[in-house]
């Protein structure tokens, strides 16, 4: 199989230089007008087929890689080093990604996918498309190159094969692992599109603003896909590097939040080009920046330039991704000069309390926040280039900076749904906003009343205000966006006659777009509500002999056994707990502790029993080489469910906003043409 | 399998996908240059989309009237202007 895979990589490594090529000519031929033997559009007929052909031939090589899994190829390096034959079957397929040629592999097979599925739906807009097919074969021969020259993924093991592999990395042996790489890389290269939409409409000075409406569908899944990456990535890290938290703001971590920043940023303002005709160099530039942060991202987690625990795979590929990213930005900055006439805004922001300059502070601040995250990720960088010696930046920085911006952004995602389009008056602020301040307020009265205070001794306990800040907006920003949906269903019932329920549902359908927004809005709040809870984490850790106890919160774990037990893959340890509240046993808990065979690796299996209101989080951490005696560690965590919970009403609005519109509203009055 | 089957799939891979890309097809998709016209009416739906959101959140209590005639205005002037350019060109 190694040989079929190398040779689909070659021929896919061709049918995009082809794609690339044939397609560019034909685009110039066509834009000069000038008299060929053969006809431009047959040749970019070719180029287009020959995309569609690329992603036959990368399907063959991804097919020839996770064949040699399962067949336990140990000729082949990659699998050596990724797999070995207990490895159960799912993990076998994961392999595919858990290391960096297979991981480019798959980044070259989904962008071969997403540039198919474009290239089958060309009659859309048949140059448009051409263009952007021809800017994705660009991006895909970069891939391509660096998996035929750089990272051969069946380059084969010299000297003898060795009977098994060295296994999976642990950390990777885990359910969320088989699905969280290719949702996040599904993000990632999700990005390419719309990047390649707005580079050939750049190039070709396409008239209008429809590119944006045939890029809006490919826009909303590739962020859908990167929101759910990101946070399985999180869950993935709470549940298995048993610290007690899900975001350590780690180098990749931070690149995996980088171009969701920007790309949510884009997905506000491009509103404004489609709605307004404005902000169309700014929305130019920010897909640019958000499809650079992909790279960077890749280059970060794939190029060995930053330690941390989701690179699991260091090389030196990252200057291949650096040249890359330098002749993207030349293309993209050449381009930009030279058709820079083309993105005059129609109108100006009126003024400073509109939708408008709304949609412009939710930018600042999104950019605001990604620019602080990538000083904070490239600063170790940096500092050891220039000063010789590494500075790493700790979360407790990131933390001073990101919360007041997040908290602005949550500001900002109550504020603006009520402001209206150009301007506002006095008259209407009072007329939008009174229920939301009042349930602000409200909330911070509650807060303080169950005893959610700012200040501790005395001194202003920062966590706690954060928290306090934190729950009042997202008591404001609920009220702001539920006083949408009721005052849109009520017109709804008034004019249809259909009960209030039945009006909610004809709202959402009338505009999906929006209302799905605003359930992602929803969704976001609940999110920084869960996050806002960390600041009451509590921990107790403690060598528990049989039948000793350990107090945590309201529970009570007693230590009621500890075994062993094995299998082809690994042994592991684990203590059993009883858990107990008020005195009474409530369930049983098994936190475990587990050291791989192939690769002698230990890893934490924690166990987490979550309800609303908080997570019991235990970790077995081994025993103490003196007394021999088992440690575990508790933590209490407050709230952490309502993350994963705002994640999944940030996935179905998202859904809901993909929906094509259903339903439109029977007029009251006839609109008048003047 | 070996590496001359390998091999071989490979170039049979390679003999199907060029016959795919190069194969002659006397119809492909072909695309007019969009006109002015093309994007005003473009222009013109956005607009009338503008208008029907404007009227819709009037209804649902979000503008006072003062402004929400200024905004209607406004719009409807965009429009008138976009539509005599459209007659014009048609």
């Amino acid at each position: 199989m190694a040989a079929f895979g190398s040779f689909a990589l070659l021929i896919a490594l061709a049918l995009a230089a082809y794609n690339l090529l044939a397609g560019g000519l034909a685009l110039r031929l066509i834009a000069t007008k000038q008299p060929t033997a053969v006809s431009p559009e047959r040749l970019a007929d070719t180029a287009r087929r020959a995309g569609i052909a690329g992603f036959a031939a990368i399907t063959a090589a991804a097919f020839a890689l996770v064949w040699s899994v399962f067949a336990n190829d140990f000729s082949i390096t990659y699998i050596m080093e990724h797999s070995n034959r207990a490895l159960p079957a799912a993990y076998k397929f994961a392999a595919l990604w858990s290391g960096q040629e297979g991981s480019l592999v798959l980044w070259a097979w989904l962008l071969a996918a997403y540039g198919f599925v474009l290239r089958l739906r060309h009659k859309t807009d048949v140059k448009l498309y051409a263009y952007a097919g021809a800017i994705l074969a660009g991006i895909q021969v970069f891939f391509l190159a660096v998996l035929n020259f750089a990272a051969p993924p069946f380059a084969l093991l010299k000297g003898a094969i060795p009977q098994d592999g060295n296994g999976l990395n642990p950390l990777l042996q885990y359910p969320e692992m088989v699905i969280h790489p290719p949702l996040l890389y599904l993000g990632y290269v999700g990005f390419s599109v719309p990047f390649a939409f707005a580079l050939g409409a750049l190039m070709m000075r396409y008239p209008g603003e429809k590119w944006i409406k045939i890029t809006r569908t490919w826009t909303m899944v590739t962020w859908l896909f990167l929101t759910a990456g990101v946070f399985l990535g999180m869950h993935w890290a709470y549940a298995v590097l048993g610290w007690g938290g899900y975001w350590g703001w780690d180098p990749v971590e931070n690149a995996s939040l980088m171009p969701w920043l920007t790309g949510t940023a884009f997905l506000h303002s491009v509103m404004m080009q489609e709605k307004k005709g404005m902000m169309k160099s700014w929305n130019v530039w920010l897909i640019f920046s958000t499809f650079l942060l992909t790279l960077l991202g890749t280059m970060l987690t794939r190029g060995g330039l930053v330690s941390s625990v989701h690179a699991f795979a260091e090389s030196s590929i990252g200057y291949w991704f650096m040249v890359f990213m330098v002749i993207v930005l030349a293309v993209c900055i050449f381009t930009y000069i030279l058709q820079r006439t083309h993105l005059q805004s129609e109108q100006r922001v009126e003024s400073l309390v509109s939708r408008e300059s709304s949609f412009l502070f939710n930018n600042l601040v999104l950019l605001a926040a990604c620019f602080v995250i990538l000083w904070g990720t490239l600063y170790p960088i940096l500092s050891e280039y220039i000063e010789g010696a590494k500075v790493t930046v700790d979360a407790a920085w990131y933390n001073r900076v990101a919360v007041p911006i997040g908290l602005f952004l949550l500001f900002l995602a109550g504020v603006g749904p009520l402001l209206p389009w150009r301007a506002t008056s006095f008259k209407s602020i009072r007329r939008n906003f009174v229920l939301p301040v009042i349930a602000l307020w409200v909330a911070v009265v509650v807060c303080l009343i169950v005893g959610v205070r700012p200040w501790h001794n005395g001194a202003l306990n920062r966590g706690n205000f954060y928290a306090l800040v934190a729950f009042a907006l997202a008591a404001g920003v609920l009220t702001a966006i539920l006083s949408e949906f009721a005052r849109g269903a009520r017109v709804i019932a008034k004019q249809s006659g259909r009960n209030y329920f039945v009006s909610m549902v004809l709202l959402v359908r009338r505009n999906t777009r929006r209302y799905g927004g605003y359930f992602v809005h929803v969704g976001v709040v609940i999110v920084i509500v869960g996050l806002a809870g960390s600041a009451f984490n509590r921990s107790e850790e403690k060598e528990l002999a049989l039948n000793d106890k350990l107090a945590i919160g309201p529970y009570t774990l007693q230590c009621v056994g500890f075994t062993q037990d094995s299998n082809a893959n690994y042994n592991s340890e684990y203590a059993l707990l009883d858990v107990s509240k008020g005195g009474t046993k409530q369930f049983q808990m098994s936190p475990e502790k587990r050291v791989y065979l192939a690769s002698g690796q230990p890893q934490t299996m924690v166990a987490i029993h979550s309800v609303p209101g908080w997570d019991l989080y235990v970790v077995y951490e081994g025993t103490n080489p003196d007394t021999d005696q088992p440690i575990i560690k508790a933590f209490l965590n407050p709230l952490v469910s309502w993350i994963w919970a705002g994640v999944m009403l940030m996935i179905f609005g998202t859904l809901v906003a993909l929906t094509p519109r259903q339903w439109t509203v029977p007029a009251a009055e006839e609109v008048v043409k003047k | 399998m070996t590496e001359t089957q390998g091999f071989v799939a490979g170039v049979l891979l390679l003999i199907a996908l060029l016959v795919y890309t190069f194969w002659p097809e006397n119809v492909f998709a072909s695309q007019g240059e969009k006109t002015r016209l093309d994007y005003l009416l473009e222009r013109k739906e956005q607009l009338d989309e503008n208008l029907r959101d404007l009227n819709f959140e009037f209804r649902a209590g979000k503008y006072p009237e003062e402004e929400f005639e200024a905004q209607r205005t406004q719009l409807e002037n965009e429009t008138a202007q976009l539509l005599v350019e459209i007659e014009h060109l048609q």
